[in-house]
């Protein structure tokens, strides 16, 4: 105990020693430990979403691209489906189809366009305002309301898909009429609009004047008794209101509109079984994903990062504690005067071992707890923190 | 209380060599020991103090062979039985006054800190009057006022030697007499035994006995 | 002994007093909720499920629910039921601009889609000589052919059998006399048309087209409202279709102007109303308006020339 004081009186009176020393053994220790934190966390997310998932159809091609986008809204956008492709499971009889397209962002936030079924399938609760209705409404996650400060009421613009892309689509101003409750996953993040409002982003949907009654010869290049050719200069709606809603329409077949992905929920096992089965050859353009396996696959990959990475840090570590060894041994040089006293009263140099023991003890106790601290902190903020850090 | 026989001292590799015949000091005896710089005073006291071991001869301390004892037993000895006063005080800056007082029983066992050793810490701050600065820093306090801790420091272990090198090296002529002669009472009071190293001739009439170092042969360069 | 007879007695009497007040409660519980987007479906509906469903078609009764657009809170009460029946083939246009639980949806008339009837005379149009035309018009009054409703009618009974699989057998057993009510209306039909086949006949609005096909009506449309007069435009039409086409009688969707009445006469045809029953009528229900229509439509067969009288109301 005396051993511990006398080291106390030391460490405090050279605080800033101390405390230089404290952060670099808590930095050694809190990251390995921060790592797995936010690696559990993440596992624990990533799990929980595509285990929840039973099935995702999609383009052929990289089944992770597929999972990133359908499950955490990822910016990269996978090859494009069809309608016909939702068409085809609706009718099978063998499962419900959830179609999703996740594509455009509207000031950063993705823009998920699909039915009302996924509400129910996530377990999305409205907070505030109402469910979609209409045609150019939008239902925001709770982070999109909390970041950009709106709510029910207010309207949200999407955002151009190339930045100076002057013969892309106008952006569309829809209206918020719902906030969901926090639902601590990547629905958080997200801009939910009905699946044709997502096409009227795109531009296959949209609504402008009357050409076919119209008088300005401006805008149309010809006229047959059948059809009437609309030029570029006819202006299209770039917000949906209750007056120009009836002139929202589509062209061609709404069996081609286009999709990003599909969430199959089968009605048992049985349906899921044949219905991977219809899509294992390679004749069919889609593949029928598990979204479990191929999230265990990309974890699998991170955890072989993570013992690399694991590697390094313990490489560090040990060049840290060389370096505070290094330390130790130059503060004693630094103490002879106080050693000689030592000495000269009478102690010995298993005193100044004790002396020193009792330093590094109280600079590891320091440090153990600022981790522990660290930790305890961070572990309400670790599945936001994976999220902004990992899957955003 | 300090007999030293035909003692013959040098540091390894060193041409210093430091030869003293016959040396007695009586209890309760306050020496003065003086001599030229590098005369080998401090190792004389180094050895009385059993810091050093000489290659020849005896050191007896209050009838303990101290030179004959091992390391431990040298130790034990010195923190139990002699009190040391440095010229450069070797405080401990970062402990408080009282701290510093009752440091020799944090750094040994052969010393138990209790309630009564505290309160005996007190009592000689009081004594040095800086029974008030208890708890301030020493790096805090004037020099005299840390030359009166380290004393207080060497006193409280109740030893029957102290010894005092250069103890007022580094006071201001004020001070020196002050420190001394709270020095002299002090041991005085506790019935122990002086020998001081002093370059100060001002200060001799006030010992018992003044030793010239240029007595004892050496071969200093 | 007697007294625990007795107790007995009473318990017994107390649990069938309790089961049969209760029954209700667990019924009302156990029924679905079947929004419709028009008012034959909602008849079909109703006759099928019975009291096992709430069938609801909130439509006022003004309007034509083919054109009508439902608010908000009416959206949220579809959106809300166990079951959205839709007609199919573009009928109900607001469909297309609302968010509707897709997993719910029925599509009555799914089976019938490679049947539609395209109407003619919709000009589309095109964004760019490369451009997809938007959608021509497609007929949309699918139940007035009485066949195509029996099939409807068979949808509607599969979607609520799926959800209350318990009470199949019901379903199955209403629907039936359905059936045997539409395929009555249709026999009826074919034979009335028999009588006089090729009468030509004028529709005042292009909603005939389903019944023109099934039952080989030799019929033409003009594009008239029954509360609005046709303006010089319409009758300067309706008179060169007169001369290709010399119909004794135009079918009107509601009673009709009497001044539009006086001037058909004049050019010698006479009017009678055949209510498509799109939405839910004044009075009586879907099989009651349509024997109403066939009755009308009889006389128009027996009556080969245009000596018939139009007689306002409904007989």
């Amino acid at each position: 105990m005396d051993s511990l004081y006398l080291a106390w009186r030391y460490l405090a009176f050279n605080k800033l020693r101390t405390a230089t020393l404290v952060i670099c053994v808590t930095l050694i220790a809190i990251l390995p430990l921060a790592l797995q934190v936010l690696l559990a966390e993440s596992e624990r997310q990533l799990l929980a979403r595509a285990g929840s998932t039973p099935l995702l159809l999609g383009a052929r091609g990289s089944a992770l691209d597929l999972a990133m986008n359908a499950l955490y809204f990822a910016d990269e956008t996978p090859e494009l489906i069809s309608m016909a492709a939702d068409e085809a499971i609706a009718t099978s009889g063998l499962a419900m189809p959830i179609p999703l397209y996740v594509r455009f962002q509207a000031r950063r936030f993705p823009i998920v366009g699909t039915t009302l079924d996924y509400f129910g399938f996530r377990g999305l609760r409205i907070a505030q305002g109402r469910q979609l209705a209409l045609l150019g409404e939008c239902v925001i996650g709770a982070d999109v309301a909390e970041r950009l400060g709106i709510g029910v009421g207010d309207s949200l613009l999407s955002s151009p898909e190339a930045l100076f892309d002057l013969a892309g689509v106008y952006p569309l101003k829809m209206q918020v009429v719902g906030v969901l409750a926090r639902a601590h996953s990547a629905d958080d993040r997200a801009v939910f609009v009905d699946l044709k409002t997502a096409w009227v982003v795109q531009g296959l949907v949209h609504g402008h004047e009357d050409v076919t009654r119209g008088e300005d010869s401006s805008v149309i290049i010809d006229r047959t008794q059948d059809n009437v050719v609309a030029s570029a200069r006819l202006v299209e709606y770039t917000e949906i209101t209750a007056d120009n809603i009836d002139s929202f329409h589509f062209h061609g077949s709404p069996d081609s509109y286009p999709l990003s992905a599909m969430i199959v929920v089968p009605n048992d096992d049985k349906a899921g079984t044949l219905l991977r089965g219809r899509y294992l050859g390679s004749e069919p353009p889609y593949q029928l994903a598990v979204p479990k396996t191929v999230i265990e696959g990309l974890l699998a990959t991170i955890f072989r990062i993570k013992e690399v990475l694991d590697a390094v840090i313990l490489i560090v570590a040990v060049a840290t504690v060389l370096a505070l060894v290094l330390v130790f041994a130059l503060s004693l040089r630094l103490r002879q005067r106080e050693i000689q006293t030592v000495f000269h009263i009478g102690g010995s140099r298993s005193t100044i071992a004790r002396l020193l023991a009792a330093e590094i003890v109280i600079i590891l106790l320091a440090a153990a707890l600022l981790c522990a601290l660290g930790i305890t902190v961070m572990q309400p903020f670790s599945d936001e923190l994976v999220r902004v850090l990992f899957i955003a | 209380m300090i007999r030293i026989e035909t003692l013959t001292f040098s540091y390894p590799g060193a041409e210093f060599t430091l030869n003293v015949p016959d040396f007695r000091i009586e209890p309760q005896e306050k020496v003065a020991v003086i001599g030229p710089s590098g005369s080998g005073k401090t190792t004389l006291l180094n050895l009385v103090a059993g810091i050093l071991v000489p290659q020849q001869g005896r050191v007896l301390c209050a009838d303990t062979e101290v030179s004959a004892l091992d390391d431990p037993a040298r130790r034990a000895f010195r923190i139990s039985n002699i009190g040391f006063v440095f010229q450069d005080f070797e405080l401990l800056d970062y402990l408080n006054v009282l701290d510093n007082i009752i440091h020799p029983y944090r750094i040994s066992s052969a010393l138990q800190l209790n309630v009564d050793v505290r309160t005996r810490a007190s009592e000689l701050a009081r004594q040095m009057d800086i029974g008030d600065k208890l708890r301030r820093r020493v790096d805090h306090l004037s020099q005299g006022e840390k030359q009166r801790v380290a004393i207080c420091r060497a006193l409280l272990p109740q030893p029957d030697l102290v010894l005092a090198d250069e103890a007022t090296g580094n006071l201001d002529p004020r001070n020196k007499g002050q420190i001394l002669g709270l020095l002299f009472d002090s041991v005085a009071a506790h019935g122990a035994t002086l020998l001081a190293v002093t370059h100060d001739h001002e200060l001799l009439p006030h010992f018992d006995r003044v030793v010239d170092f240029n007595d004892f042969r050496s071969d200093a360069p | 002994m007697r007294g625990k007879t007795r107790s007995a007695h009473c318990l017994q009497v107390l649990l069938v007093l309790g089961l049969m007040m209760t029954a209700p409660l667990l019924q009302a519980a156990d029924r679905l909720v079947v929004y419709t987007v028009n008012y034959p479906l909602q008849y079909f509906a109703q006759r099928i499920a019975g009291d096992y469903a709430e069938v609801v078609f909130p439509a006022p009764a003004d309007v034509d629910p083919a054109f009508w657009q439902p608010d908000a809170a009416t959206i949220a009460a579809y959106q809300q039921a166990d079951l959205v029946l839709l007609n199919g083939a573009g009928y109900a246009k607001w469909v297309g601009r609302v968010s509707l639980p897709r997993s719910r949806l029925v599509h009555t008339a799914a089976g019938l889609a490679a049947d539609y009837i395209e109407t003619t005379g919709t000009v589309t149009h095109s964004h760019g000589r490369e451009g997809s035309h938007s959608h021509a018009g497609t007929a949309f009054t699918t139940w007035l052919d009485f066949r195509q409703a029996a099939v409807q009618a068979n949808a509607i009974r599969e979607a609520i059998s799926r959800l209350r699989p318990q009470y199949a057998d019901v379903f199955a057993a209403n629907a039936n006399a359905l059936e045997s009510d539409l395929l009555a209306l249709d026999t009826r039909m074919q034979a009335i048309v028999s009588a006089a086949p090729d009468t030509p006949l004028l529709a005042s609005h292009p909603v005939y087209q389903y019944l023109a096909r099934r039952y080989d009506l030799n019929l033409e449309a003009v594009m008239w409202e029954p509360h609005t007069l046709p303006d010089a435009g319409q009758w300067l039409a309706f008179e060169r279709l007169l001369k290709d086409h010399p119909a004794g009688w135009m079918l009107w969707e509601g009673d009709p102007l009497q001044e539009s009445i006086d001037r058909l006469q004049q050019h010698g045809v006479q009017s009678i109303v055949f209510d498509p029953c799109g939405n839910a009528p004044g009075e009586g229900d879907f099989l009651e308006i349509m024997s109403t229509n066939l009755r009308r439509l009889d006389r128009v067969f027996r009556s080969n020339d245009s000596g018939g009288v139009f007689q306002q109301g409904i007989e």
